[in-house]
């Protein structure tokens, strides 16, 4: 039965053969002003021990804005025997008028052995008709991914800054891009990271008579947290990809040199310094300095521009959250395809 | 609507960041700042902005009033407004740094002097800021006001930008109370402002469902081929209030339901209702198909109004079983006044897409509840399977405001070994489906003009042939002999019944709400 405060238990155990009949049963006996919510087909596949439980959390924040069918399945390959054992959930939040619940549904498997490879058949059967399927990886992408199930993902959801063989990784899923009978989406959260990011840095070059700029831009530094160096450069990558720049000199101890069309150096320092994954980040054109870094309270950016006539007047933006369940309602909102961030990691694939 | 892409071009950063026209600094000019409407809307609008990351950095507001005050005493004042009115809670790192964009200058309309040195601090500004010359003039006042603002910053040099920036004017309904005064405010407008530069707002077109109603005509292939005279057997137009005056009993009596609403409010969303698929989102592409439904509204004769048109004000009642006062005993309203405060009409629109399908629109207060609403009445199937007593029509309806959505009701049969038929609803709620919550329709309209995105905005011929529909029925009233009778509705009902008897006579109801 759906309940009315949230929990984050897996719910009632249920036989695969049944689940249809359990989920109508959990609306029958519900009770209270409920309704039954449902915008897409929300898989999560992990293979990390106890990940059905804290997948199940995060599922349970995630449908506070973005109501869903959430099919969350932890496997385990290692295990010789098959086992398969399923559980449905509801998770309901109040509407923000009071009163009325919403509830999106969870169907959760748990998967070990040799049965592992008929993950797209116990997806495609459960899924909510005619809703697109996004399917969040949140491991590193095996060697032998079963194609089939390329055909129905619409979005595929990773996090790059996880992976340890960027190269390799990217190459799985650009094969799966290619294998899919349909347009797949790859929705990369390590590129969502940096959204805001890019967005305070880009208001800076809004007005035409800011675009000048781009033509005498001299450096970039990029401060970043340990860990999060892959989403320094996806950073460098996007500046690299819009402003046509073009690697000039390979990594060394932090720095590349990149050049513009017209033969222009721009030098990159990439700092690792604890904080945020992206911490300050400065572009220095000729005569001035636009800057963008993590306010003192941790939500927000201070972002500035300043230079030898301009005194520098700090506006505070939203910051990203790095928070999983923040970067997945970010990414969730979006639309469309990525094609400036398979610009921006093909500008630098080299450096990943 | 769609200059997104004409700015990533000349910004590369921007591309796949915004799918909206993004906004350039300039600095926003109130006048009448110390007003209810920047109080209650415009400061919060503004911070919320802020507050998103959706407010360019070099954003100034600059609040124009008579009254006494400095820059400080203005933040603070501004800063209880935006902590009362503002949707999301206010942050201090957040207001501080906006509250030091917020400026006062203290003028009278009438002083030109007044005008010439809030053309140097805008200068000053733009040097402190990076305005960048561009400016954005908020007209938060009455109608009586405009000439002299106007007069004054065309004399002080305000109405024209410097090359490579802009200046433009917002202005706020009554856009005028009859096509004459429509035709002499826009003549006062256009003397110191262009077309081009001038956004006459319309806080309805900035409603998230106003917008939908565009996308679920023309971005879903089931509804158009339908939406004719050939299926549609007629469309309700409802904006229902509790509220009463609320201590606005002096403009009411200038304005009444017919000019308060219909001539704005309603009529465009009857437009985004009847009018044809625009060439492409541009703003005058859109702005052209609606003027054109707009043209083709019959235009009522005598008789006409008294048949098609019932006027009513209402009398002592009770809202949620609270007595409430009749409109007559309302604070500076005339006793013996014959205002209206519900209207309802019966409208044609003669083209080939809606001829012979009524409109029927009521606007009220003092109704049971509030709700804004069209609802698409479809023509019956033809029952010779069914019994013809459960032959209801198919309603689709489009929520505007509170429970923002759109339903259709359909027949489906009862479960059972017989052949019993019952409607059924089939609902989209935007808060259930989308759990982000909506702007308010003042940021969205804020955001645009900012952009130079004109689409929401009324504009010229629309809000003149609005007033030449709507004249020639205050010209029946006002009419000293045969003028049609002023019914009652106590407070609380749904309004006279005559308003049921505009339908009933077309053998259909008003939908419940």
């Amino acid at each position: 039965m759906p309940e009315v405060s949230e929990s984050y238990s897996l719910g009632q155990p249920v036989a695969i053969s049944d689940i249809g009949i359990q989920l109508k049963k959990l609306w029958q006996e519900g009770e209270g002003a409920m309704t039954r919510a449902s915008l897409i087909n929300l898989a999560v596949y992990s293979e990390k021990p106890g990940s059905l439980e804290k997948n199940t959390e995060l599922i349970a924040k995630i449908t506070e804005n973005h109501a869903c069918r959430a099919l969350v399945i932890g496997a385990t390959r290692e295990s010789k025997e098959d086992r398969i054992e399923a559980w449905v959930n509801a998770h309901c939040h109040v509407t923000r008028a009071g009163g009325k619940q919403i509830c999106s549904e969870q169907i959760s498997f748990l998967l070990q052995g040799p049965c592992v490879k008929w993950l797209p058949s116990i997806v495609f059967s459960h899924l909510d008709s005619d809703l697109p399927l996004y399917l969040w990886w949140q491991d590193d992408f095996p060697d032998d991914m079963d194609p089939q199930l390329w055909a129905w993902v619409d979005r595929l959801i990773f996090d790059s800054q996880t992976w340890k063989d960027f190269d390799k990784q990217m190459g799985l899923v650009e094969t799966a891009e290619r294998e899919a009978k349909q347009r797949i989406v790859l929705c990369d959260l390590n590129w969502t990271r940096l959204d805001k990011v890019r967005y305070a840095l880009a208001q800076f070059f809004d007005h035409p008579a800011s675009h000048h700029h781009f033509a005498e831009m001299e450096n970039v530094t990029v401060d970043f947290a340990p860990g999060y160096k892959s989403t320094a450069i996806l950073l460098i990558g996007w500046l690299a990809s819009q402003l046509r720049w073009k690697t000039n000199q390979q990594h060394m101890n932090g720095s590349c040199r990149f050049v513009d069309s017209n033969n222009r150096k721009i030098n990159i320092e990439l700092e690792q310094k604890a904080g945020s994954p992206i911490g300050e980040v400065v572009l220095k054109s000729e005569r001035v300095k636009f800057c963008v870094a993590p306010a003192k309270c941790g939500d927000l950016l201070e972002v500035s521009r300043s230079g030898e006539k301009e005194a520098a007047l700090p506006q505070m933006m939203p910051a990203q959250s790095n928070d999983p369940v923040d970067l997945m309602t970010q990414e969730l909102l979006r639309g469309g395809a990525h094609r400036i961030y398979l610009r921006a990691v093909s500008a630098v694939r080299n450096l990943l | 609507m769609n200059r997104a892409a004409e700015h990533s071009q000349t910004n590369p950063l921007r591309e796949g960041l915004s799918t909206r026209a993004v906004p350039q600094p300039c600095s926003i000019v109130i006048f009448g700042a110390t007003g209810d409407l920047t109080h209650r809307k415009l400061l919060p609008a503004l911070y919320n902005l802020a507050a998103d990351g959706e407010l360019p950095p070099a954003v100034t507001v600059i609040g124009f009033a008579r009254r006494p005050k400095n820059d400080e005493g203005f933040r603070k004042e501004m800063e209880q407004s935006v902590k009362e009115f503002s949707r999301q809670a206010v942050r201090d790192e957040i207001w501080n740094n906006f509250a030091q964009s917020l400026f006062y200058h203290q003028s009278d309309f009438a002083d030109e002097s007044g005008f010439k040195t809030l053309a140097q601090r805008l200068e000053k500004i733009d040097q402190e800021h990076g305005t960048r010359g561009n400016r954005l003039f908020y007209f938060a006042v009455g109608p009586d006001q405009f000439e002299p603002i106007l007069k004054h910053l065309k004399a002080a040099g305000l109405n024209k930008a410097p090359e490579g920036s802009w200046a433009r004017v917002i202005v706020e309904k009554p856009f005028g109370t009859d096509l004459d005064s429509a035709r002499e405010l826009n003549r006062v407008i256009s003397n110191s402002f262009s077309e081009e530069q001038t956004y006459r707002i319309d806080h309805f077109l900035g409603k998230e469902t106003a917008q939908n109603i565009l996308v679920l005509r023309f971005a879903n292939a089931i509804f158009e081929p339908l939406w004719n005279t050939r299926y549609i057997d007629h469309v309700q137009i409802t904006a229902a209030e509790t509220l009463g005056v609320e201590g606005r009993g002096g403009y009411y009596e200038t304005a009444g339901a017919l000019r308060d609403m219909v001539q704005n409010h309603l009529l465009q969303l009857l437009c985004l209702v009847a009018m044809e698929a625009p060439s492409d989102l541009r703003a005058d592409s859109i702005r052209d198909e609606k003027v054109k439904v707009v043209r083709c509204l019959r235009r009522m004769t005598v008789d006409g109004v008294a048949t098609d048109v019932v006027r009513a004000q209402y009398a002592e009642g009770a809202i949620n079983g609270k007595p409430v006062p009749a409109y007559r005993r309302e604070e500076r309203v005339d006793p013996n006044s014959t205002v209206d405060t519900f209207v309802a009409l019966r409208l044609n629109i003669d083209n080939w897409r809606w001829w012979d399908v009524p409109i029927y629109m009521r606007v009220g207060k003092r109704l049971p509840k509030s709700a804004t609403e069209i609802s698409v009445h479809f023509k019956k199937a033809p029952m010779v399977l069914f019994s013809k007593e459960t032959n209801d029509a198919n309603v689709l309806v489009i929520r505007i405001q509170p429970d923002e959505g759109i339903s259709l009701r359909m027949q489906a049969k009862i479960p059972g070994t017989s052949f019993r038929i019952e409607p059924v609803k089939m609902d989209f709620h935007y808060g259930t489906t989308f759990g982000k919550a909506s702007p308010e329709a003042y940021e969205r309209l804020l955001l645009d003009a900012m952009s130079g995105d004109a689409t929401l905005f009324a504009r010229r011929d629309e809000v003149e042939q609005a007033w030449a529909f709507i004249d020639p029925i205050e010209k029946a009233w006002s009419a000293k002999k045969d003028a049609p009778e002023l019914y009652f509705y106590p407070a609380g009902s749904w309004g006279p019944e005559q308003a049921d008897e505009l339908l009933a006579r077309d053998g259909r109801a008003w939908r419940r709400l």
